[in-house]
């Protein structure tokens, strides 16, 4: 048993999504689906105002709604926490998609996949060896990079982001990284916790 | 299987890991490269094992695959069919055999080898190979129609060349504590070896608590990761540094002792600008406790005077510094606010605590040397360099440094190489007096002044710049006006995109090229000025090909290897065998040869070098490269893919021990008047026109010609880009588009919210700006809180125009369309032009109709606004 | 204003509301058929109108399931969505139409032929069918209600609203072919008049209460009624919900009396306004922002 789950240091975080591609890459996703994204927010009014980067992935929440609401049985959370969606069980109902608060998941469909990168209806090589992994029509969503999870390794817009500003690890583990930082640097805040969906992420700041 | 059993991310798929080096930009990022089992690249990882990206790789170097998977790549030598060219129309491409394609290339660019080599433009930018951007030199020609040293550092390499004798520049991210980032997105978004330097100075930030200042119109990245942004009017932080100085200087917050003994401020100039010598040529300084004059050696001067004015040898003279504090007596806060709009308190808390972080005094103790500490630094590139009186700009930022005795110092403003070849190579070298020598040329020598101008670009009229290519369309606009006795007809292009990267509207470009008798374009994938080509010699990717190279390191040194990861998808071939084929059919091999022993260093070592006669495959030179640094063969850059370590503290900190910096640059005055008199001697007819004032050997607060345009051109635009946009072509690739559109900050036409307001206009006018220079360009506004209220920002990503790539999305216009091309913007020292321009905005009621087709930027942001599009 | 209000920002990547668009006009067809459907079996079921009662089987037992083929991404699969009833009400919904549309024609022909004699196991059936028709009804805003994630969805007034207009919808079927049909007497149009007046107030009143309880619930619920009323979907939302749904037909009914025609236009009215409400709770569902600085600060 563990609880894997990340946290996001804002004051590192420069929004330059090196993170968003290096799961595309990783991941094969089509054009226009993401399963990390970060957004910006700016505020305060010239010349006193701030912008602050908002990494944002699946939440891998401890009481998923995603699962609770889906019909099929798609959505389940492996043992150590990572919540995965069965590509062979999803039907594509929506339900997990639109109870998620986090606005996380997205529907993969065959027109998206045949159209490809280049939207050229002409799909790379790359695109070949990756898209099999889809079933036209299911959720997909963030898994945490599961395999590498299982291999040992960080996700993939983990290892990749320039400045460490995702800290991945079992929060189980007292002394694993994300504990440690949070700890170092007095906790952090879960989004939207007023929804109680116990996510395993945490903003530092 | 049941799908969560399965593999399904690409790193952990069968397959192997190839170390190679990133080229997403022009810097040395060194990567892994997953291939599968099937031969399918499929994941690019940073390379954990190099200090400089630490693993990690920026947005575009993780993009990287779909640039080697592009549909629209030259998949073979084509040559042209429709003789109708311009921007939007087919060339009709026709497949044709390497052979027919190098006798076609041959054949025409032969004519113009015989006739006048003058007339060869080549545009040759692979920043990796410098050997292939060289090769015009071995038939002797310097023309340049690339847009390196306009829109990159025109002043800024030279102005390094002279206070570092580097190419480039940083701040120490391993000690500095309070970093000044002027017009710049180091350590977070541009720049030097972005995914590393961010990486850094996270870590920085984070552990070590260095606070950042920003300085710029726009909140960037890096203004919105500060810990303090201070907006600035463009065009102006030349006035805002001199203002810093004016404080430092003012309230004694001064390393006087780094200005005494390691730098010319001492040194007494005359009225006439020039130091004052004896008869030996040796300077005098002033010794302020024997109150009189002894030479700059003499072991007995008790204190090197800084300021005073004094008579010696019968001038009337004064230290440099007293020179530079005259200058500054009209740069108080209050009187360059007039200028900056940076509020006068802002200037001075900024100095003051930029003196305190500096640590006057300290020292640290690395590798046995105690070293003075100085861990606060000020930090500047483009958007701060990229001025008419680009010398004085540079130079201004430098002497904000120098006051706190930073300069190369742990902590502070440290000089950064762009390859140094050998592993022991230090790159200063002592000049006259006691002082160091001044590099200026950090990319070569310019070649000897001439009249009438043997460079269309009048290179050899800068004997301090880098290369000035705007003024390729003011003299092709008015050659008489030159005395130009020739005029270009082939251009040779290679991994360059003139069309995209020039300043000055589009339509003289297109006009240049249009009137061209061959062009010749090696490139990967269709651009706009491939669009132009008559031939295209495709070259192969970097995922297929060989090199070496360490380009500027901010931190680190060493050779990084790029080896095949891949069989070449296409029939392509490499830039080497390109250029060696080429070079055979014009008898060109044993002048190119030497060439690239020179350029590459080669020449150092005897066994190295290159043989008359001989062709060299890409990694044959890239096994030298490999060697010439450490001695190791290529087997041993295959094993560990690069050199990378650690800059070494010797060659990183004060290299230029025991020699005296240029706080004064007398060669300002030397060159002036040099160049004056080869003028006169050749009778050169724009010798009254020559912009004579922006030599000076120390920077003035005197206005830059943006500031004088007529006023109805009521705002300051600049154009900007961001992390995913760094340095070189993305926009064609899907990843990147897909998360830069979906930046608002890359979708519109930025300006303050205030102004907006005031201008009557609201967020989502199609709106029309031109500048005095050309124009228009058309785009939505949005207003924000994130610029100045004098500026309009408008991002790279509205700059690309409609052509056979397909994968670009045109938008409203190219900003550099409305920037100045002429002598008049243009830096008389260095040849940087301005790279900002005034403007006037419109609002239109609707789109131009070549908005109106498809394939546009506004189409797809529209798409995403909807919501989700393609789910 | 200053930009520190988090506007709607599509699929950018501003922090911002975010329109849910997995459910759109196919699932709300859906959902208007099976809770029309089981509304009308109802209605019609209470005054023995076996017409109304196939229209309602037909309107639950083809017209939905075909709009949900329609929407689902893997249709090959659909049968899976039964699969987890102990948590999630989408498995429940399925079971109950499972239930619902069998046991509905069960009760339809024991109308016609009386097969069941009156007895025990007649009852039986038409208890399962309206326990089921009940289910029907509901558990479409019960799946709505149950997640957090759409603030304007999150309450518990949504299968109450859900429940009122299926029985709006069924009312309106019901007098409307009833009428047409000249099958029903004319004390039970009276009846159906009298329930179709009364529900089209309590319909209003449950909107009104779940707009009111949106508005003043959380920042997404107020953007979302804010869409409805003020910006993008106001047009259809006072023309097509509130005009032609709920005050025309109240106008009609009141005035026009038992008149063919007027009974035609507002059943025709409600059904439009019932339709756009589904189509309209969908449109103007949005997710909240992740995580907002500014709003931590004070500044929203």
């Amino acid at each position: 048993m563990a609880r894997m789950g990340m946290v996001f240091d804002l004051k590192r975080c420069i929004g330059c999504n090196a993170c968003v591609i290096g799961c595309k890459q990783e991941n094969s996703l089509p054009d226009g689906v993401f399963f990390t994204k970060t957004l910006s927010e700016d505020y305060g009014v010239y010349p006193s105002v701030k912008r602050v980067y908002i990494p944002t992935l699946c939440n891998h929440c401890e009481d998923a709604p995603c699962e609770k609401v889906c019909p099929s049985g798609a959505t389940y959370t492996r043992d150590d926490g990572i919540v995965m969606v069965d590509g062979e069980k999803c039907i594509g109902c929506g339900s997990c998609a639109v109870a998620c608060p986090y606005d996380q998941r997205s529907q993969v469909s065959k027109a998206m996949l045949d159209r490809g990168l280049f939207g050229e209806g002409q799909l790379t090589d790359f695109e070949k060896q990756g898209y099999e992994r889809f079933t036209p029509g299911t959720v997909i969503k963030c898994d945490f990079c599961s395999n590498r999870v299982d291999a040992g390794l960080d996700p993939a817009c983990v290892v990749t982001c320039p400045t460490n500003a995702r800290i991945f690890g079992d929060f189980d583990d007292p002394d694993s990284k994300p504990n440690r930082v949070m700890r170092e640097r007095g906790g952090g805040q879960t989004p939207l916790a007023e929804k109680n969906t116990k996510p395993k992420v945490y903003y530092i700041s | 299987m049941s799908s969560s059993e399965r593999v399904v991310q690409n790193s952990l798929k069968p397959g192997k890991w190839v170390r190679s080096t990133c080229k997403m930009c022009l810097h040395s990022c060194t990567n892994l490269i997953h291939v599968t089992d099937d031969g399918v690249v499929n994941k690019i990882e940073g390379d954990p094992s190099n200090p400089s990206n630490n693993g990690k790789l920026c947005p575009k170097g993780n993009a990287a695959i779909m640039r080697h998977y592009d549909p629209q790549r030259f998949k073979q030598p084509m040559r042209r069919t429709n003789p109708k060219k311009g921007p939007g129309v087919d060339p009709k491409w026709e497949p044709i055999s390497w052979d027919e394609a190098f006798d076609i290339c041959a054949r025409e660019i032969g004519k113009s080898l015989k006739e006048d080599p003058r007339k060869i433009l080549p545009s040759l930018e692979d920043f990796q190979k410098m050997h292939i951007w060289t090769w015009p030199l071995s038939f002797g020609n310097f023309n340049c129609f690339q847009s390196a040293g306009t829109i990159c550092g025109g002043a800024y390499h030279p102005a390094n060349g002279y206070i570092h004798a580097s190419f480039a520049s940083i701040n120490d991210v391993k000690y500095c504590n309070y970093w000044i980032n002027d017009g710049t997105g180091d350590g977070f978004s541009s720049h030097l070896h972005a995914a590393a330097s961010s990486y850094h100075m996270a870590n920085a930030r984070v552990d070590r608590g260095m606070k950042v200042v920003t300085v710029e119109p726009r909140l960037s990245i890096s203004g919105a990761k500060s810990e303090e942004w201070v907006p600035i009017k463009p065009a102006t932080d030349r006035q805002f540094a001199l203002s810093l100085s004016h404080v430092l200087i003012n309230e004694g917050l001064c390393d006087w002792k780094f200005l005494k003994q390691d730098t010319n401020a001492p040194y007494l100039v005359g009225e006439d600008g020039l130091f004052v010598r004896d008869n030996d040529g040796e300077i005098w300084v002033w010794d302020a406790k024997a109150d009189k004059a002894k030479l700059w050696s003499d072991e007995t001067i008790g204190d090197f005077a800084l300021t005073g004015e004094f008579e010696v040898a019968g001038k009337k003279c004064k230290p440099a510094f007293q020179r530079f504090k005259d200058i500054l007596d009209g740069c108080s806060p209050e009187e360059m606010e007039k200028i900056t709009t940076v509020p006068p308190d802002t200037v001075r808390h900024i100095a003051r605590e930029f003196a305190e972080a500096a640590q006057i005094g300290a020292t640290i103790e690395i590798d046995g040397r105690t070293l003075p500490l100085r861990p606060a630094a000020y930090n500047y590139y483009r958007g701060a360099q990229g001025r008419k009186k680009g010398m004085q700009a540079n130079h201004s930022y430098k002497l904000v440094n120098f006051l706190v005795g930073n300069i190369d110092a742990p902590g502070g403003h440290l000089g950064v190489n762009l390859d140094e070849k050998t592993i022991d190579w230090t790159r200063c070298e002592p000049g006259e007096c006691g002082m160091m020598k001044g590099e200026p040329h950090q990319l070569g020598v310019v070649p000897p002044m001439s009249y009438p101008p043997n460079e269309y670009h009048l290179l050899s009229y800068f004997p301090v710049g880098v290369n000035p290519p705007h003024l390729n369309l003011s003299v092709w606009k008015d050659p008489e006006q030159f005395g130009m006795d020739y005029k270009p007809d082939v251009m040779v292009i290679c991994h360059s995109n003139p069309l995209w990267a020039m300043q000055g509207p589009r339509a003289g470009w297109f006009d240049i090229m249009r009137n061209m008798r061959f062009i010749v374009c090696c490139d990967i994938i269709p651009t706009e000025t491939t669009d132009f080509a008559d031939v295209i010699l495709p070259s192969s990717d970097v995922l297929e090909t060989w090199n070496m190279t360490m380009i500027e390191p901010p931190f680190t040194e060493g050779q990084c290897l790029r080896q095949p990861a891949v069989e070449a998808l296409y029939d392509t071939k490499s830039e080497e065998e390109i250029f060696y084929e080429l070079s055979e059919r014009l008898e060109l091999v044993d002048s190119w040869n030497n060439v690239i022993n020179m350029v590459l260093g080669f020449h150092q070592v005897p066994e190295l070098m290159l043989e008359a006669g001989k062709k060299y495959s890409d990694k044959e030179i890239a096994e030298r490269k490999g060697k010439l640094w450490n001695g190791k063969d290529l087997d041993w850059y295959i094993e560990h893919g690069h050199s990378s370590t650690w800059r070494q503290s010797k060659k990183a900190y004060r290299p230029w021990e025991g020699m005296r910096l240029l706080f004064y640059i007398e060669d300002m005055v030397t060159i002036r008047e040099d160049l004056k008199v080869k003028m006169k001697e050749k009778g050169v007819p724009f010798i009254d026109q020559w912009p004579w004032d922006d030599y000076q050997p120390l920077p003035t607060p005197d206005l830059d010609p943006i500031h004088q345009e007529p006023p109805e051109y009521d705002l300051y635009g600049f154009f900007f880009k961001d992390i995913q946009m760094n340095f070189g072509e993305s926009l064609s690739n899907p990843w990147i588009k897909d998360i830069v559109y979906r930046d608002p900050v890359h979708t519109s036409i930025l300006l303050n919210s205030g102004t907006m307001q005031a201008k009557g206009l609201e967020s989502g006018d199609i709106i029309r700006l031109e500048s005095p220079h050309g124009g228009p360009i058309y785009g939505r506004v949005a207003g924000v809180e994130t610029m100045h209220p004098d500026a309009v920002g408008v991002s790279n990503s509205l700059s690309r125009i409609r052509t056979e790539n397909r994968a670009v999305r045109h938008a409203g216009g190219h900003f550099n369309d409305m920037l100045p091309y002429d002598l008049k913007n243009t830096d008389g020292v260095t040849g940087q032009p301005e790279t900002a321009c005034r403007v006037k905005i419109t609002k239109v009621d609707d789109w131009p109709e070549s908005l109106k087709q498809g394939g546009t930027v506004y189409q797809m942001v529209d798409e995403i606004a909807k919501g989700k599009g393609a789910h | 204003m200053s930009n520190t209000d988090a506007p709607l920002v599509g699929d950018s990547f501003k922090l911002g509301y975010r329109f849910q668009n997995f459910w759109d006009v196919p699932m709300a067809t859906a959902f208007f058929f099976g809770e029309l459907g089981a509304g009308t079996f109802l209605i019609s079921m209470y005054f023995d109108f076996v017409a109304g009662m196939i229209f309602g089987l037909i309107s639950t037992g083809v017209g939905k399931p075909l709009f949900h083929l329609t929407h689902m991404g893997v249709p090959a699969k659909s049968w899976r969505a039964m699969l987890r009833p102990d948590r999630s009400w989408i498995s429940r919904g399925l079971i109950s139409i499972m239930v619902f549309v069998p046991f509905g024609i069960l009760v339809v022909l024991d109308q016609t032929f009386g097969w069941s004699g009156g007895g025990a196991v007649g009852k039986l059936i038409q208890l399962i069918a309206v326990a089921a028709a009940l289910l029907v009804m509901t558990y479409q805003g019960f799946a709505m209600s149950h997640s957090s994630s759409i603030a304007l969805w999150n309450t518990g007034l949504m299968p109450v609203s859900s429940m009122a207009y299926a029985l709006l919808g069924g009312a309106a079927v019901t007098l409307l072919l009833g009428s047409a049909l000249n099958s029903l007497v004319d004390a039970d149009l009276v009846l159906l008049q009298k329930l179709l007046l009364a529900l089209l107030v309590v319909t209003l009143a449950i909107l009104l209460s779940l707009l009111h309880a949106a508005y003043h619930g959380t920042r997404g619920g107020q953007q979302s009624v804010t869409l409805l009323i003020k910006e993008g979907f106001s047009l259809p939302f006072y023309t097509l919900v509130l005009g032609a749904g709920i005050l025309l037909p109240l106008i009609l009914l009141w005035l026009g009396g038992s008149a063919l025609v007027s009974i035609f236009v507002a059943a025709t009215g409600v059904l439009v306004g019932f339709f756009s409400y589904r189509v309209l709770i969908f449109k103007a569902g949005v997710y909240e922002p992740q995580i907002s600085f500014a709003a931590r600060l004070g500044l929203h």
